[in-house]
């Protein structure tokens, strides 16, 4: 072992020894310090979680939707669009989607009901495929018990549960119900011929652009969405909210710095005696600092696991359940959707530098000037 | 051997509550001698015993050691003097609660990087020397007021400091603690040490194993003895 590791591990053994003899102290700083951890961490987890899960759903888009408005409003479209779009180039499918919001008053959740683009995923007639939160919602006792909807006329209506979504991304699955065509027609009282929107596939995602300019021009009635613009608003919103979360959190991070550096530059008369001591008997300051400086380390290293995997189970097993009114915005509404755990070392650096370097700054200028006086100053 | 020349300590200097706690002091301590500072409190013998152990630095005059100005060092230098040179025992001993005997001992030694194991039977062997084998592993705060002040030597010994500076070390002692004291004082005199310390404890500056009495009042040296 070399000198320069002999000499840390003498101080880091000081130093546990010292953060051992002021344990209640240190044990509510790191507590204090967790908590603000855990609220720009679970922000942070929460939101990621948010935008991979909306990143997922966008990759299996469509490049293009296509949706008719009147007075400013969605409004459903006709088949005949279908052709036409169909004839400008580079356009490789057009398909017109049917999908909707059902409201159930038995427990106020709004599912959403689509006929399936893929003919793989297509129940028969009379079945329903469910997402996750459905059963939960509705307190079915099994999986695949019946699920009896009222319909708009009042009438209910019955269908055999034969398959769940997989949970892979929760966010638009939870509440989704799959239906065949004619059940769903048939469910919403709408004639055959008219479609919710358009999706539109294209062979080259450069000339998305210059698609868009010539459907313009046949649908000027027409709403064009890219896959860039839901994932551009997915972003803005996810990151408002999140920045939202951050800002607040950052104001307890401003606080905490205050604190710390108001901690660090009243020093106790024991710290202020001890350090006094230590320079007496032939610690310099150099050693003095390093020694504050493990101090800091270990306090902010302490509370940042502590904080990053409470954060982490908050958002991951308990859905964010005290911030997620704020994250999730609309999506509270049920039904409720669990977030897959996923984290990366960007992410952890990112945080662990926002909450750790804050407080050893804020520690260090006051150690400092305290560690490079003499002794006798100290000890007086 | 230590040399004070013209040496002055303000504390609180140019403000109401300014200090002259040490006035004009010049004197000469010499080496393998026991020498000590007597006078009744606030006289400025603490004081001047920082200024010697390159614990505070003199407002005005010299303070040099074997010939080395040490008075204007910058204090990374202040350190190594203090370190490489004395050995402190403070007034209440100043050692820190929490941690035992053998871990006091250590201390100063260990930002020095040594050898774990070797420092810490160095410590042992001069735990043992001092009597307090038994209690090495004993936190201080456990310790008797005998036994604080042995532990404090034994750490201020640690870094086989030449010169042993020690504030009132029988200030708060009984008459046997007081000449077991003497007796470590002899010791170490023996061994070639030099021992500068404050009492106002007539049994200290009576004993004859005392080389020269420095007598202070309000700051200034008033009378000096071999």
């Amino acid at each position: 072992m070399t000198r320069w590791w002999r000499r840390q591990r003498a101080l880091a053994d000081f130093t546990l020894a010292a953060l051992a003899r002021r344990r209640v102290k240190n044990i509510g700083l790191v507590a204090i310090y967790a908590l603000v951890v855990f609220v720009v961490a679970s922000a942070m987890f929460f939101s990621t979680a948010l935008k991979r899960e909306a990143g997922l759903v966008l990759a299996d888009a469509p490049e293009l939707i296509v949706q008719e408005l009147r007075m400013g409003r969605h409004e459903m479209i006709g088949a005949d669009a279908i052709g036409a779009l169909a004839g400008i180039r580079g356009v490789t499918r057009v398909t017109g989607r049917l999908w909707g919001y059902f409201y159930d008053s038995v427990n106020g959740a709004n599912y959403t009901m689509m006929v399936p683009d893929d003919p793989a995923l297509a129940p028969g007639p009379g079945e329903a495929v469910i997402g996750e939160g459905i059963p939960r919602a509705r307190g079915l006792a099994w999986d695949t018990a019946p699920l009896f909807l009222s319909r708009h006329s009042g009438d209910l209506q019955k269908f055999e549960v034969t398959g769940r979504l997989p949970t892979g991304s929760a966010l638009v699955s939870s509440d989704l119900i799959l239906l065949d065509e004619a059940d769903f027609r048939a469910f919403f009282d709408l004639p055959e011929g008219i479609y919710t929107d358009i999706a539109v596939s294209i062979r080259n995602s450069r000339e998305i652009d210059t698609i868009v300019t010539k459907a313009e021009r046949l649908m000027p009635s027409a709403r064009f969405v890219t896959r860039d613009d839901i994932s551009r608003t997915y972003e803005k919103i996810f990151s408002w909210r999140e920045g939202v979360m951050v800002a607040l959190a950052g104001a307890a991070l401003l606080a905490f710095a205050i604190f710390a550096a108001e901690k660090a530059s009243g020093l106790s008369a024991e710290e202020a005696r001890e350090i006094g001591i230590l320079k007496a008997i032939g610690w310099n300051s150099s050693d003095v600092i390093a020694m504050k400086l493990w101090e800091g380390g270990l306090v902010s290293a302490g509370a940042f696991l502590l904080g990053t995997v409470t954060a982490y189970l908050h958002v991951f097993l308990f859905s964010a359940a005290l911030f997620a009114p704020m994250l999730k915005g609309w999506a509270v509404i049920y039904p409720d959707f669990a977030l897959a755990p996923q984290i990366d070392a960007l992410q952890l650096t990112t945080l662990f530098l926002l909450t750790t370097l804050p407080y050893i700054a804020a520690t260090l200028v006051p150690i400092w000037r305290a560690a490079s006086a003499d002794p006798d100053q100290i000890m007086r | 051997m230590i040399s004070l020349s013209s040496v002055t300590k303000l504390y609180n200097e140019g403000r109401p509550n300014g200090v002259r706690a040490v006035d004009n002091v010049s004197l000469d301590i010499g080496a393998d001698a026991v020498t000590v500072l007597k006078g009744p409190s606030g006289s400025g013998k603490t004081t001047l015993l920082s200024l010697i152990g390159c614990m505070a630095r003199p407002s005005a005059g010299r303070v040099m050691i074997d010939g080395r100005m040490v008075s204007g060092l910058p204090e990374s230098f202040l350190t190594e003097e203090r370190r490489s040179t004395f050995g402190f025992v403070f007034q209440r001993f100043n050692l820190i609660r929490g941690l035992t005997v053998l871990e006091n001992v250590m201390l100063p030694a260990a930002p020095l990087g040594p050898d774990p194991q070797a420092l810490a039977e160095a410590a042992r062997d001069r735990i043992a020397a001092l009597g307090l084998a038994d209690k090495a592993d004993t936190p201080v705060e456990h310790l008797s007021g005998g036994e604080t002040q042995r532990a404090a030597i034994a750490r201020a010994l640690i870094n086989d400091a030449p010169v042993l500076i020690a504030d009132e070390p029988t200030a708060n002692l009984d008459t046997d603690l007081t000449h077991r004291f003497l007796d470590i004082v002899a010791d170490l005199r023996a061994e070639g040490r030099t021992v500068i310390m404050t009492s106002h404890d007539p049994r200290i500056w009576q004993s004859d194993l005392v080389n020269a009495v420095i007598e202070m009042q309000d700051g200034r040296v008033t009378g000096a003895f071999a």
